[in-house]
């Protein structure tokens, strides 16, 4: 999976609410009718790199477990990316569908 | 922006935020865990990932490297000291060369505000002077409105009761000590009081001139002296820093209202026809081409007044006056600039085959550290940042050496109080760069060699020796061609008699006299002179052999631009100067148009014909050879292309005319009582008398003292250039241990195994030498032009220059070559 790509399911799937890492993971196994597996080796350096860019902040919650845990929390900014790279993406694949159909 | 607050914030708090990933990637592992089957990476690895997100991994990697490098120095001390002082002194030269520089060039006067300081010069259609009239000057000061003060100086020689020779005094404006912010060292400095009409003639002593001919003595202030043989009160003494506008400091300064009371016949205040050197402070929002504008529209103004005396169109051109002017020392520090980076050039070439070496011992470790996952680019950075270690170290070395080394330099020169040898920012980025240069040439080509791990090829390390051969090269043969020309100065016959002459000099015109006048005055003064016992002859010169004033005219002789010594003189002065007659006759008195040419001259202008009765043009005039004279480099001691041509001096020159007398014996006891003739004629003027065998020794120290300079700067670059062979050769036979040995088993002799050590190396030092010829072929054609005038194709430099070098590099590399021979074959075939 493309990295940006990775980067607007995340942003996506924080929309509802707030959620960890794992859970992050999850949802997103769920949510595509498990086609998605999302590593951990990517999972958080995309996290580290949008709460660099200031999209989502961090705080440190409970879990369903009773464990110490993260939790992500999307910010205006992030609500702004998201809907700016949702909208370049259905516009990308739109086009690149109309080609591979059209060839 | 905000983005990169929190990249510094995660790098002041990267060990928290590192301890938190791990807590969270633990979290998620677990959960993984119990909810089955995620295969799991290695979760540091993934964690280094994650962290490099924040941007701060290369940080963390130079720190590593950093403190790599202080291990691995640490390890070998001795080679890190080595390396350090090479560089340091290498470095050490630029920065020396470069402070001086900066000081005399780059950093303004200590005075106030030198940005604000132009200075002016006259300019017209064809025609420009560095002098401004006094009366004009005084116009511009009392209308300019863009400067907001105008400043003037002129310098004259006043003699002084008691002192042998005549001292300088600058006259200037009243308003130029206050102006430049200067402070008394004693007493007070000129106050506008001073220029007022009725005010007594006041001075202010220059502080080197009272210290030297006053002792330092703070009580002679308020006493007087005898000027030009009129009194003047000493009203105090200046700042000891203080350096004035035009970067030499006189012994006496004046007034410039006083200028016609000490010099009888002065027509400085009076008319146009001389003239003085002339600043203006910009005044507050004033911009220099506001200025201009303003002077131009107020020159053609005054022009109304005095159509003769101010030019057509004439503009005055302000130039930045807060510096010391640099008139024709720019070449100087060109050449030594060129000088000191060819020492930086050995210096480096020597340090990178330094690191090559030891590039062969850390072949291991660096086979070690690859293995376990450095990539190249990551053992080049480490290697690299070991060199840039040792190149601050050898920057801070070197400014060091460098400011110490121009301290001694300026205390053994007695260089102007005011220059600052102190390194300012300029030197300190001068420093730095030339550290940050060489550690780019001599660590990054070594660096790269070693970590692709092909220290075989030794293809880098013979361009490090070639380059280190040819600089060191260079330096000695220029070294070379100056003492050598020192020798020919101080040796060879310079062609006229020195030994017994005494030269006396009453600068006429600086003092009022008219061409009627200055007649007479000469007429005694010859009277006078030709009556002291032991004056066997006698005659005049305008300009006096080895003193500053000359005359020439350029000339194409061969192609070449060549400067033709004018001695404007009377029929007497050959015979004076024992300069022979060599053909043809002598000027005779009443011929203007003949003159006579030196041989040298005759040879290069008239190479196929007869020189006799040949028309020479100069200026407008035409000219006839009548005779023709040897060779006399009265003007141009060190020069042997100087050539001479003599005509009569005219009547609008006696002025400008100087006494030379020949005595039978030792001029010393004569001097005396030519001081005293030459004193007697005129109580206002006290001619200069000086033995010209004096000039000729000092003319000959200078020249000695420049080969010196340059002797010291090429064997320094020769000994770091026989340590770079040395430390190739104790190396080369290192790795040729094995091969020495199995070799030695076979019988081969010492000198079979010399020669094959040798041969590698032979290809390299003959290319370095050739380079070096030609380089030093190059940079002897500038000298030439510029300096002592020495002689480009000087095969005596060349060969012993040559011969020095090999031998120095022979004896280093034999040094280490000797172990080579006592390899014992048992012992070399058992290492590894």
């Amino acid at each position: 999976m493309p990295s940006g790509a990775l980067v607007l399911l995340i942003l996506r799937v924080l929309r509802s609410g707030p959620l960890h890492g794992y859970a992050i993971a999850q949802r997103i196994h769920t949510l595509s009718s498990d086609a998605l597996r999302v590593e951990e080796g990517s999972l958080y350096p995309a996290l580290q790199k949008i709460l660099l860019k200031g999209w989502v902040t961090a705080a440190w919650g409970t879990s369903e477990t009773h464990r110490k845990v993260r939790f992500y929390t999307l910010t205006r900014n992030g609500m702004k990316q998201l809907e700016a790279e949702a909208a370049q993406y259905d516009r990308q694949t739109r086009a690149i569908q109309t080609i591979l159909r059209s060839a | 922006m905000r983005e990169l607050l929190r990249r510094i914030h995660y790098l002041l708090n990267r060990r928290r935020f590192d301890d938190e990933l791990k807590e969270e990637m633990a979290f998620h592992r677990e959960m993984a865990d119990t909810h089955g089957g995620v295969p799991l990476g290695d979760a540091l690895r993934l964690r280094e990932d994650s962290r490099e997100a924040w941007g701060v991994m290369w940080l963390d990697r130079f720190g590593q490297d950093l403190r790599y490098a202080f291990q691995a120095m640490r390890r070998s001390p001795g080679f890190t000291a080595a390396a350090v002082l090479v560089l340091a002194v290498g470095i050490g030269a630029t920065v020396a060369a470069f402070s001086a520089f900066n000081m005399a060039a780059l950093r303004p006067l200590p005075v106030r505000d030198p940005e604000t300081i132009l200075r002016f010069q006259r300019h017209a259609p064809g025609r420009t002077s560095t002098e401004v009239p006094y009366r004009a000057v005084a116009f511009y000061r009392e209308h300019a409105r863009t400067l907001s003060a105008v400043l003037a100086q002129t310098a004259s020689s006043l003699s002084l009761k008691g002192a042998e020779r005549s001292p300088s005094t600058f006259f200037v404006t009243a308003n130029f000590f206050d102006e430049l912010g200067a402070r008394p060292g004693h007493g007070r400095l000129f106050t506008a009081d001073d220029a007022r009409p009725d005010a007594p003639p006041a001075v202010v002593l220059g502080h080197g001139f009272w210290a030297s001919h006053f002792g330092s003595d703070p009580s002679v202030v308020g006493t007087s002296a005898h000027l030009n043989g009129k009194a003047v009160t000493i009203i105090g003494v200046v700042a000891r820093e203080f350096s004035g506008l035009a970067g030499d400091a006189p012994a006496f300064w004046a007034l410039v209202e006083h200028h016609g009371y000490f010099v009888h016949g002065s027509r400085l205040l009076t008319d146009f026809s001389s003239g003085v050197t002339m600043w203006g402070r910009l005044g507050p929002g004033a911009s220099p081409q506001m200025a201009e504008a303003e002077l131009a529209a107020l020159a053609a103004e005054l022009r109304r007044q005095h159509p003769g005396d101010i030019w057509e169109d004439e503009r005055l051109l302000g130039e930045p006056g807060g510096y010391a002017p640099l008139t024709g020392a720019t070449s100087m520090f060109a050449l030594v600039g060129a000088l000191v980076l060819l020492i930086l050039a050995v210096a480096c070439g020597n340090l990178g085959s330094l690191l090559l070496a030891r590039g062969a011992s850390r072949r291991r470790e660096m086979a070690l550290r690859s293995a376990i996952g450095a990539g190249t680019g990551r053992l080049i950075r480490q290697l690299f940042t070991e060199s840039l270690v040792l190149a601050v170290m050898g920057c801070l070395g070197g400014l060091a050496l460098g400011s110490l080394v121009l301290k001694g330099i300026m205390v053994s020169t007695e260089a102007p109080p005011w220059l600052d040898p102190t390194p300012d920012w300029r030197v300190v980025t001068f420093a730095i760069a030339m550290g940050f240069l060489s550690s780019v040439l001599f660590g990054l080509a070594p660096a790269l060699q070693i970590a692709r791990q092909k220290q075989k090829k030794t293809v880098g390390r013979t361009m490090l020796i070639g380059v280190q051969v040819a600089s060191s090269c260079v330096l000695l043969i220029v070294a070379g061609l100056l003492v050598r020309a020192a020798e020919r100065a101080a040796s060879t016959d310079p062609g006229f008699e020195y030994e017994h002459v005494i030269v006396v000099e009453p600068s006429l015109s600086e003092h009022g006299y008219t061409a009627a006048r200055a007649r007479t005055y000469i007429q005694d003064l010859s009277a006078r002179l030709r009556g002291i016992a032991g004056v066997e002859d006698l005659s005049l010169t305008s300009t006096p052999p080895l003193g500053d004033r000359r005359m020439t005219s350029p000339r194409q002789l061969d192609g070449r631009a060549l400067d033709v010594y004018i001695h404007q003189v009377d029929p007497q002065y050959l015979t004076t100067m024992k300069i022979p007659l060599l053909r043809g006759r002598n000027l005779i008195e009443g011929d203007d148009r003949g003159v006579v040419v030196s041989e040298s001259l005759a040879r290069r202008n008239w190479p196929d014909r007869d020189p006799l009765g040949q028309p020479f043009k100069t200026g407008n005039e035409a000219l006839t050879v009548v005779g023709i004279a040897g060779n006399a480099r009265s003007l141009a001691l060190g020069d042997p292309d100087a050539v001479e041509l003599y005509r009569l001096a005219r009547e609008r020159d006696l002025t400008e005319m100087t006494v030379v007398a020949r005595t039978s014996g030792p001029t010393e006891a004569l001097a005396p009582a030519f001081s005293a003739a030459a004193n007697g004629i005129d109580p206002n003027l006290r001619p200069r008398v000086h033995l010209l065998k004096d000039q000729f020794h000092q003319n000959v120290r200078e020249i000695e003292r420049g080969a010196l300079a340059v002797s010291v700067l090429g064997v320094i670059a020769l000994a770091v250039a026989c340590l770079g062979v040395l430390g190739l050769v104790a190396y080369s036979v290192a790795q040729h241990t094995k091969e020495i040995g199995i070799r030695m088993a076979l019988g081969a002799r010492p000198g079979h195994i010399l020669a094959s050590l040798s041969s590698q190396f032979r290809g390299t030092i003959i290319g370095g030498l050739v380079l070096g010829v030609l380089g030093a072929a190059g940079l002897a054609q500038l000298l030439r032009r510029e300096l002592y005038g020495l002689s480009t194709i000087d095969p005596i430099a060349y060969i012993s220059a040559i011969i020095l070098f090999l031998i120095a590099v022979g004896l280093a590399a034999l040094w280490p070559a000797r172990r080579a021979l006592r390899v014992d074959p048992l012992v070399a075939l058992r290492c590894d």
